[in-house]
């Protein structure tokens, strides 16, 4: 890494993904040599802890589980404080294919966009139509109207922040399962969001910890924050 | 001229403001949060003892039993009361979000503190104590 080349640290928010982690980390290894890795444990009830400490990753472990939001918060606060310009978020399950961030960074690295986030269904063509993937389409279609800009993957884990959504998220990254808000939010105060096309996988092992209890209570909160969000004003980045 | 509803209103409004205040005494309830309940009870009070009053507020709402309005003034104030509980039980989530993430955070530079004195082979440095 030369001198003056932006830190890059790459934060991988983990709820039991002790059998995906040690995969997803060699893998990152391999293909982003110079950045660091952080897992943010969420008060995992697995081995996570203990394959986390092996791994000799940087890693935070929330006391007790918060929420992939709070999670994700604490990891960008964290980037904040040791000196970071980007983090890269990746999910712990494996189903982003670390040779992907490079193209996802790009963006952000020339200056072009604030976050890029990699998105499964730029240019879909024939998929096939699961209530799942409609659900995303719809809420897709309503978040390119709030937001005036391409939204194809509201529901995306894969992200890259640059330094100034790095500011403003470390204290404001929205709670919950964040995405959709998130977007929004990003619009809101104004941030350049970009979508890169990536190809992902489906996880190497576990389980997701969206139930549809959580996905129906997550959808409810979603509903309202579609209406209250532009309504709300937009924060400093600046403030702590 | 007093007649059993009055009696039961006057002696629930009583029995109200002295468990919330004996609450406060006992510091089970903080001030801040007692306001809301020390006026519902002075308003159920001053109604169920001035009959007047009540007939005079049940008049001009259009309510034809006047001890009704009692009921609605309960009502207006218990859901006021809840109303606020959810406003702190939220601000309460956010800030307890804060702390487990600064916890979090702490905790890893903590580590690292603890990784940076601890003795390389060979040296002679007192090794901090393992928390």
């Amino acid at each position: 890494m030369k001198a003056g080349d932006p830190r890059v640290l790459v934060l991988i928010p983990a709820f039991n993904e002790a059998d995906s982690l040690p995969a997803v980390v060699a893998e990152l290894r391999d293909d982003l040599p110079d950045a660091d890795i952080l897992v943010v444990d969420d008060g995992s009830t697995d081995a996570t802890n203990l394959v986390v400490r092996e791994l000799n990753v940087e890693w935070l472990r929330m006391p007790m589980q918060v929420g992939l939001g709070a999670a994700v918060r604490a990891g960008l606060r964290y980037a904040c404080q040791t000196g970071y310009d980007i983090v890269v978020r990746v999910d712990g399950d494996g189903q982003h294919p670390a040779a992907l961030i490079d193209r996802l960074m790009d963006p952000v690295l020339r200056g072009a966009a604030d976050v890029s986030i990699g998105s499964r269904y730029v240019s879909e063509i024939g998929a096939r139509l699961t209530v799942r993937r409609t659900a995303q389409y719809l809420l897709g279609r309503i978040l390119t109207v709030l937001t005036r800009q391409q939204v194809t993957d509201p529901t995306s884990g894969l992200w890259v922040f640059g330094p100034r959504a790095l500011q403003l998220l470390r204290n404001h990254h929205p709670s919950g399962y964040p995405e959709p808000e998130l977007i929004m939010f990003l619009s809101r105060n104004r941030l350049t969001v970009t979508e890169v096309q990536v190809r992902m996988r489906s996880r190497l092992a576990g389980r997701s910890s969206l139930t549809p209890r959580r996905m129906g209570a997550a959808l409810a909160r979603l509903v309202l924050l579609l209406v209250i969000v532009p309504l709300r004003s937009s924060v400093g980045a600046k403030d702590d | 001229m007093t007649d059993p509803v009055q009696i039961v209103a006057i002696a629930v409004s009583v029995s109200l403001l002295v468990l919330v205040l004996d609450l406060v005494r006992r510091k089970k309830l903080t001030e801040e949060y007692s306001f809301v309940w020390i006026i519902c009870a002075l308003a159920l009070l001053g109604l169920s003892v001035g009959r007047k009053l009540l007939d005079a507020v049940a008049l001009a709402l259009g309510i034809y039993y006047p001890p009704a309005v009692l009921l609605l003034v309960l009502i207006f104030f218990v859901f006021v009361a809840s109303l606020s509980f959810s406003v702190v039980l939220s601000r309460q989530r956010q800030q307890i979000e804060r702390l487990m993430e600064d916890v979090a955070i702490l905790d890893a530079h903590v580590r690292d503190l603890n990784k940076s004195s601890e003795p390389t082979p060979g040296s002679t440095r007192r090794r901090t104590r393992p928390t």
